[in-house]
């Protein structure tokens, strides 16, 4: 029985050798493969949880999103991410769930949670001097006094719609809201069962308070497209200036129909005499003078120059991903008519309605927009640093200059659409384009109220583009609250 | 002191295995000390890790660990003095790192749910079934004095053990279902009972009551074909009632794993008896056959060679393989060391403190904890190999062997599942898992083991004759 207990025994030792080579293979060499594996929470977990969290703070050092000790004693989870200013900031900094990330926490992830490998030296002297590891501090481009300003005009307001202001000569964004927005630090609760529900509220919430306007929301531009339009006529005919008279009827036929175009109410543009200095058909924004140019300019000149400011670009990352700004080449001149003024299915971003401006104020030259200022190490050192970098050119100074001109005259001219909120401004100049687009078949729902604007005209500084979902007439929803930003940004210049 | 008489050597030359007359006691209390070393880290690592502090009711539930152990070792030292000194503190060890987990796993929160994975009174019920399973260990120690008197039970030990198997599947499934598998006798809501975890017990000791009876015509009658020894078709009867058995428990209960350790049992207790390896062919094939047409019978089979063969394919990792996934992942993440007790995730695999205990440990202990796990566990194996080996009595060398085998084999089959080196089956990892059935039959299985190797170790009695004629002189 011996010899057979021998073999028992041999058989015992191959069953133990394989179970170890097993375990060896698995936990020595199959680690990284099971990690990278898609369903792989425990490494998503592990990601994000190894180190404190890095901050997000604004340009000036505002902190708008962090990292505490956990509070309660049973959490598997040692840190809970917390949001100072709820709400106001959603836009920018997203949200850090325990399954998934937004915003900055989404695309700055590996730095803040301390796992992009451009940490890794760092994390090596942090291992040796004995230091605990934290992730990388993002600092946004966003500006508190503007961001404040911003969300408080629109929650003031009460409809929804988003504010995105731009320094024209970086690039910078300066201030990014949306309304209704939400709280992420409900988001971060580390209890499953409740961000399962409050996730579904969220997403049941027909105000839509998880969709950031100002980047993924796109609304007809409305009037505010004629600076496209200018822009493309004053390139197309270097002759002309922005005195030059050009042909303004009270109504214009479009071709190849019986439709008419008509301005606001049906009005006469400008004096009634058919004729018009674009300036003048500019300021009082008269759709039949914009809808007679896109005619003549053509929509491939329209469709060029709306890609330079920036639209149709599929791409655009600041780092956030930006929706698609639309310009549809429309398939006759009748609705060519209707694109050159910001209808048909003309769409953008709010974010792409301050490029409008920020292209016209910095000389013709779009700088990328871009949120993310710099990024710094737990030891202080500066890991990335975004340098202002050139989109497009989409007109020249000279153009850029008359279409600047033209901006003034719409808010500082008496008949301009933007007048009656001039005085409002103490003595900054503001040079804008207000915008009401129809929305709904048949021009059912309320109007979209845009608003574009830079300022100070002379030196500008800061450009606003604001949308107001059902906001109504563009002068009076819209443009009120990019002049609260700029008050609130120069204010504090 | 030097002595011109030579004294006894304490192993005799002519045999290694034969221990002298050394009973080991302190060296087992000593090896019980580490043990109990051992697990006060694990459980303050456990407080350290999760709550920054020793955990609350450490006191408590180590000093009664140590109690009940220590009545173990009481035990030993009164009723089975020349026991192995390894097996009480490897399965105390082991016993205690169960323990240790259950608390680590009540001690934390899964997030997704909101809930521990095992309620807060976990440890302290994983203790009382410790002290369960060590009084049946005492038990079996002071009423079985002989190994050989369970020789005489062998015909009622194997009825009650086909009972016990029997019994889930005859129970409606309300009372015996448990995850898909008809393997437990619920009483009430509260307590629950898993049969097979005795009944394996019973019947290796059934086995080797028969196969010893019968081991001589079982080895020798048969003719040769083909260079190998086939058995006459009048001696199958047994291995085709265990093959039949086996068969049913995988159909009627859907308990794949037991099945196998039942089947692998009997054919190599056969095999130690017979030294025929026509039987363990015979019983491989056997095994082999059924379970393939099992898995082309019962869906719940098939599926588990597909989680084997295609864990991370299509909807297989977030549906059917989503424990084994999760267990893999687990084990992953600890890598080489391990997260630390208290700093992985073991909740998110499910059923963590039962089937996948092992896995938990992979993740928090890491690959060299989880392999000096193995490796407890083999060298428990390896003593009652060795108990085998040194006993005399042919009964008790099968009931060593046997039981050895089993133990080995059923951390073959819980372990190899987990790890994905065979299809995943659910049974319980010996002294780790939650269940107190599981813990008293493994303290069960150390007792007989005990038994057993105090005999083989237990020197023969002095002959008075030989007294007169040699002096003995004992150095120090």
């Amino acid at each position: 029985m011996n010899r057979a207990l021998r073999r028992i025994s041999i058989a015992v030792l191959v069953m133990f050798v394989l179970l170890l080579i097993n375990v060896n293979y698995l936990q020595g060499f199959e680690t990284a493969s099971l990690a990278s594996e898609p369903g792989n929470s425990r490494a998503f977990y592990a990601a994000q949880n190894q180190y404190e969290r890095g901050s997000i703070i604004t340009s000036d050092n505002v902190t708008i999103a962090a990292s505490k000790p956990s509070a309660g004693a049973n959490d598997s989870i040692k840190y809970q991410r917390y949001y100072p200013y709820g709400p106001e900031y959603a836009p920018v900094t997203g949200y850090d769930t325990l399954y998934s990330q937004t915003g900055i926490e989404a695309a700055e992830n590996g730095l803040l949670s301390g796992n992009d490998s451009s940490l890794d030296v760092r994390k090596f002297i942090d291992l040796i001097t004995g230091k605990s590891t934290k992730g990388a501090t993002v600092q946004v481009t966003i500006n508190s006094k503007a961001q404040a300003a911003a969300y408080n005009a629109l929650a003031a307001g009460g409809k929804p719609g988003a504010v995105v202001a731009i320094d024209p000569s970086t690039g910078k964004i300066l201030a990014m809201a949306s309304y209704p927005s939400y709280n992420p630090g409900v988001l971060a609760t580390h209890d499953g069962k409740q961000l399962v529900t409050v996730d579904n509220q969220l997403l049941a919430d027909k105000s839509q308070p998880l969709l950031n306007r100002a980047l993924e929301g796109t609304y007809p531009p409305g009037s505010t497209f004629k600076i496209v339009t200018s822009s493309a006529f004053l390139t197309q005919n270097p002759g002309t200036t922005i005195n030059t008279n050009v042909a303004s009827p009270t109504q214009l036929t479009l071709p190849q129909t019986t439709n008419v175009l008509t301005n606001n109410d049906g009005e006469s543009c400008v004096n009634g005499t058919g004729q018009a200095q674009l300036i003048m058909a500019f300021a009082q924004s008269c759709n039949t003078t914009f809808g007679k140019i896109g005619e003549d300019v053509g929509a491939s000149a329209l469709d060029a120059m709306a890609t330079n400011f920036g639209m149709n670009n599929p791409n655009l990352t600041i780092p956030l991903a930006v929706a698609q700004s639309n310009y549809l080449i429309p398939p006759s001149l009748a609705l060519t008519a209707y694109s050159a003024i910001g209808q048909y299915n003309d769409t953008v971003t709010p974010l792409q309605e301050a490029m409008f401006s920020a292209a016209i104020a910095n000389g013709g030259t779009l700088m990328k927009p871009y949120l993310v200022q710099q990024v710094t190490a737990s030891d202080l050192s500066t890991v990335t640093s975004t340098t202002p970098s050139v989109l497009h050119q989409p007109v020249s100074s000279t153009v850029a200059a008359e279409v600047g001109k033209m901006m003034l005259a719409v808010v500082q001219d008496p008949t301009g659409t933007g007048y009656q909120f001039n005085a409002s401004v103490e003595g900054v100049q503001i040079a804008g384009k207000t915008g009401t687009a129809e929305t709904g078949v048949g021009n059912s729902g309320l109007d979209d109220a845009a608003f574009t604007c830079f300022a100070p005209y002379a030196n500008p500084k800061i450009a606003v583009g604001v949308i107001i979902q059902g906001g109504g007439y563009g002068a009076a929803a819209a443009a009120p609250i990019a002049v609260q930003v700029i008050k609130a940004y120069l204010g504090n210049q | 002191m030097s002595s011109i008489t030579a004294p006894t050597p304490a192993v005799d030359p002519d045999n290694p295995l034969m221990p002298g007359g050394r009973s080991r006691r302190r060296t087992e209390l000593i090896m019980l000390v580490f043990a109990f070393a051992l697990v006060l880290f694990a459980f303050a690592n456990v407080g350290f890790s999760l709550k920054g502090t020793l955990p609350s009711g450490t006191a408590e539930y180590l000093g009664a660990f140590i109690v009940i152990v220590l009545v173990a070792h009481l035990a030993m030292r009164r009723f089975a003095p020349w026991a192995d000194p390894l097996l009480l503190p490897l399965a105390a060890l082991l016993n205690g790192l169960g323990i240790v987990m259950m608390y680590r796993l009540g001690a934390q929160v899964n997030p997704a749910t909101g809930n521990p994975e095992v309620s807060a009174s976990a440890t302290g019920i994983q203790i009382l079934f410790s002290a369960i399973g060590i009084g049946c260990f005492v038990a079996v120690l002071a009423l079985v004095r002989e190994p050989r008197v369970l020789q005489r039970y062998t015909y009622t030990l194997g009825a009650i053990g086909i009972l016990l198997l029997a019994l889930p599947a005859l129970l409606p499934g309300s009372i015996s279902e448990v995850n898909g598998a008809k393997i437990q006798i619920a009483f009430g809501s509260l307590i629950t009972v898993q049969p097979e975890e005795f009944a394996k017990l019973a019947l290796a000791i059934s086995f080797a009551g028969y196969l010893v009876a019968k081991r001589d015509v079982l080895a020798l009658a048969g003719r040769r074909v083909l260079g190998i020894d086939l058995p006459r078709a009048r001696d199958l009867g047994p291995i085709v009632l265990v093959w039949a058995v086996s068969l049913l428990l995988l159909v009627f209960e859907s308990d794949i794993g037991t099945s196998a350790v039942f089947m692998g049992l009997f054919v190599a207790m056969l095999y130690i008896a017979t030294s025929r390896t026509s039987w363990l062919l015979l019983g491989f094939i056997m095994f082999v056959v059924g379970a393939f047409a099992a898995s082309k019978l019962v869906g719940h089979v098939g599926e588990r060679f597909d989680i084997w063969l295609h864990p991370f394919v299509g909807s297989n990792p977030e549906n059917n393989a989503f424990q084994l996934v999760q267990g893999l992942y687990g084990m992953a993440s600890g890598g080489l060391l391990g997260k630390g007790l208290g700093g992985g995730q073991p909740y998110i695999t499910p059923l963590v403190q039962s089937d996948l205990v092992i896995s938990a440990f992979g993740e928090e202990l890491g690959l060299a904890g989880l392999m000096a796990i193995l490796l407890i566990y083999g060298l428990i194996v390896q003593r009652g190999l060795r108990t085998a080996m040194l006993v005399k009595d042919p009964f008790s060398k099968l009931l060593a062997g046997g039981l050895s085998f089993m133990l080995a084999l059923q951390v073959f089959v819980i372990v190899g599942g987990v790890t994905r080196l065979i299809p995943l089956t659910g049974i319980t990892t010996p002294f780790l898992s939650q269940g107190g059935s599981s813990l008293v039959g493994s303290w069960i299985l150390i007792a007989l083991l005990a038994r057993l190797s105090d005999t083989a170790r237990r020197p023969p009695p002095r002959s008075i004759q030989e007294e007169g004629l040699t002096q003995v002189v004992t150095l120090k």
